[in-house]
């Protein structure tokens, strides 16, 4: 179980771990906390054309031998008040290293189910480039009930589209609607072993 | 159709042999342009420049006007069904309705807050179906001010493809979601779903007589659904490592010209015409790489632009 901070103050209060030598009403107090963890929501992108239905749950993408960079992704899922979404259901998609997507089958497809924690870690290669989106990227779809489905893409602060500088060059891709989804990336590992390690938390809106 | 440069990603291609065809028509363009759009009755052509400026060019004397320039962020753009009438969408969900022959007011509205993806005219042209990036379609009457007459709730993922039927009873919507959804237009109330396919539909089109509903998309095949029942009746020999971008009916009505891109956008998109009798297909072979697409009157009009001439040629 987990508890936002309004929550948590207001339980830590009710057990007396907590005193309050002002006349702030302890409500008040809590919302004013409440105001400061809250998250704004992951901007949206569109679904693109080659979402499919029905991906396998896996969190490893990355078949042994698989050309690419592998590529470690993990994060939370949050709603707007900065709790974890219990009951979200992800999907994840995008291409191979070649910029292939798969239609046929559903390589580098997975769907999830993070539960109580709404933590996801996946194992997969870096996507690749293609000739109609600019920007490397993956898809995610986030659906939870009370929540709005959230459809959006990551994007890799690495991408050479971006010559360095992510700030002022993302709008490269016309696609990309913040800067907010393009992610830093972390190189770990061994010269012959790295690997690429993001982290993208997503926020749901609640309905 | 997702967006404009998808649209026009989709008519982009090459083929090899020549086939016979009317003396072209031959425009100069206002600008240095890779990509145009004919309108339905091939009287016009809306020209997007390399400047991102859009302009409306007649045909074929080739008189033009500036539509928008540089600095509107337009992302899709479609006729009415006679030609009369176009409308803009834009980035920001703006809406705008101006006359092709540019008489009269623009009509212009927010219709969403997101980008908009698709615009449709009703055959009428009275009523426009508009659908917005992840957001679920709405149909709007445009007599006046345009008010909004029925939103169709979706899943989520928006609208990738929408049709309406012959006898304006039915809209059918291909969702993001890639379900299939029939909507009665008395009611707007959504009557049938379809959650067979797997990936979207990008084309969807009636028979002329309203008899079948021609579904097509990702899955690189035609299916065939009857409307009397909504029953899937068969489906024509997918093309594989394509997807279906468009279907038109020809002037034969049991022939269908299907455009197909490749699906890693490394090859360059193909027609084929299916014949619905026999389920034969027949590559339409050209020897110039198209711009742009449109069957008019039954007919297929293709064109290219080399530089700022535009070249259309009706193909037999």
């Amino acid at each position: 179980m987990s508890f936002t901070r309004r929550e948590l103050l207001e339980r830590c209060a009710a057990f007396g771990a907590i005193t309050l030598a002002t006349s702030i009403p302890l409500s008040s107090l809590a919302y004013a906390w409440d105001e400061a963890e809250k998250k704004v929501p992951t901007p949206a992108c569109e679904l693109g054309p080659f979402y499919k239905r029905q991906a396998p749950s896996t969190s490893t993408l990355r078949a042994p031998g698989d050309a690419g960079m592998p590529l470690a992704l993990s994060g939370t899922i949050y709603d707007v008040r900065g709790a974890v979404v219990p009951d979200a259901k992800l999907e994840i998609w995008q291409t191979d290293n070649l910029g292939h997507y798969d239609i046929e089958g559903y390589r580098y497809r997975t769907v999830l189910e993070p539960g109580t924690k709404a933590g996801y870690a996946i194992e997969t290669v870096m996507p690749g480039h293609y000739p109609q989106r600019v920007c490397q990227h993956v898809h995610y779809l986030v659906t939870a009930p009370g929540h709005k489905p959230l459809i959006t893409q990551m994007y890799f602060a690495t991408d050479p589209v971006f010559d360095g500088n992510p700030d002022k060059n993302y709008t490269r891709d016309p696609l990309i609607t913040s800067r907010e989804l393009v992610r830093p990336v972390m190189i770990k590992g061994e010269a012959k072993q790295i690997t690429a390690v993001v982290n993208f938390d997503l926020v749901m809106e609640t309905l | 159709m997702r967006n404009f440069s998808l649209v026009t990603a989709l008519l982009i291609s090459c083929a090899t042999a020549a086939i016979a065809s009317p003396a072209p028509t031959k425009v100069q363009l206002p600008c240095e342009s890779r990509h145009q759009r004919l309108s339905p009755t091939g009287a016009q052509a809306v020209v997007l420049c390399k400047d991102h400026s859009i302009h409306l060019v007649n045909l074929p004397d080739g008189s033009e006007r500036l539509l928008y320039p540089a600095d509107r962020r337009i992302s899709e753009l479609s006729f009415s069904q006679d030609g009369k009438w176009l409308a803009a969408g834009f980035h920001d969900g703006t809406v705008e309705v101006i006359s092709s022959d540019g008489t009269g007011a623009a009509r212009q509205w927010k219709a969403d807050s997101n980008r908009i993806d698709n615009l449709y005219f009703f055959a009428d042209g009275k009523k426009l179906f508009v659908s917005a990036m992840n957001h679920p379609g709405t149909i709007w009457e445009l007599a006046g001010t345009p008010t909004l007459l029925a939103t169709l709730p979706d899943q989520f993922g928006g609208v990738a493809s929408v049709a309406v039927s012959p006898d304006g009873k039915w809209l059918v919507a291909g969702g993001g979601d890639t379900v299939v959804r029939w909507y009665d237009t008395a009611t707007w109330q959504k009557t049938r779903e379809y959650d067979g396919f797997l990936l979207d539909s990008f084309a969807l089109a009636f028979t002329p007589d309203g008899k079948y509903l021609l579904a097509g998309g990702a899955d690189s095949r035609i299916t065939i659904f009857d409307v009397a029942s909504g029953k899937q009746m068969r489906q024509l020999p997918p093309q594989m490592g394509s997807s279906v971008g468009d279907i038109d009916f020809l002037s034969d009505k049991s022939q269908v010209m299907t455009n197909y891109f490749d699906n890693a956008g490394e090859k360059p998109p193909h027609r084929l015409i299916w014949d619905l009798t026999t389920g034969q297909s027949t590559p339409v072979q050209i020897d110039f790489r198209p711009t742009c697409g449109s069957v008019v009157d039954g007919k297929l009009w293709l064109c290219n632009s080399d530089g700022k001439m535009l070249t259309i040629t009706q193909q037999q």
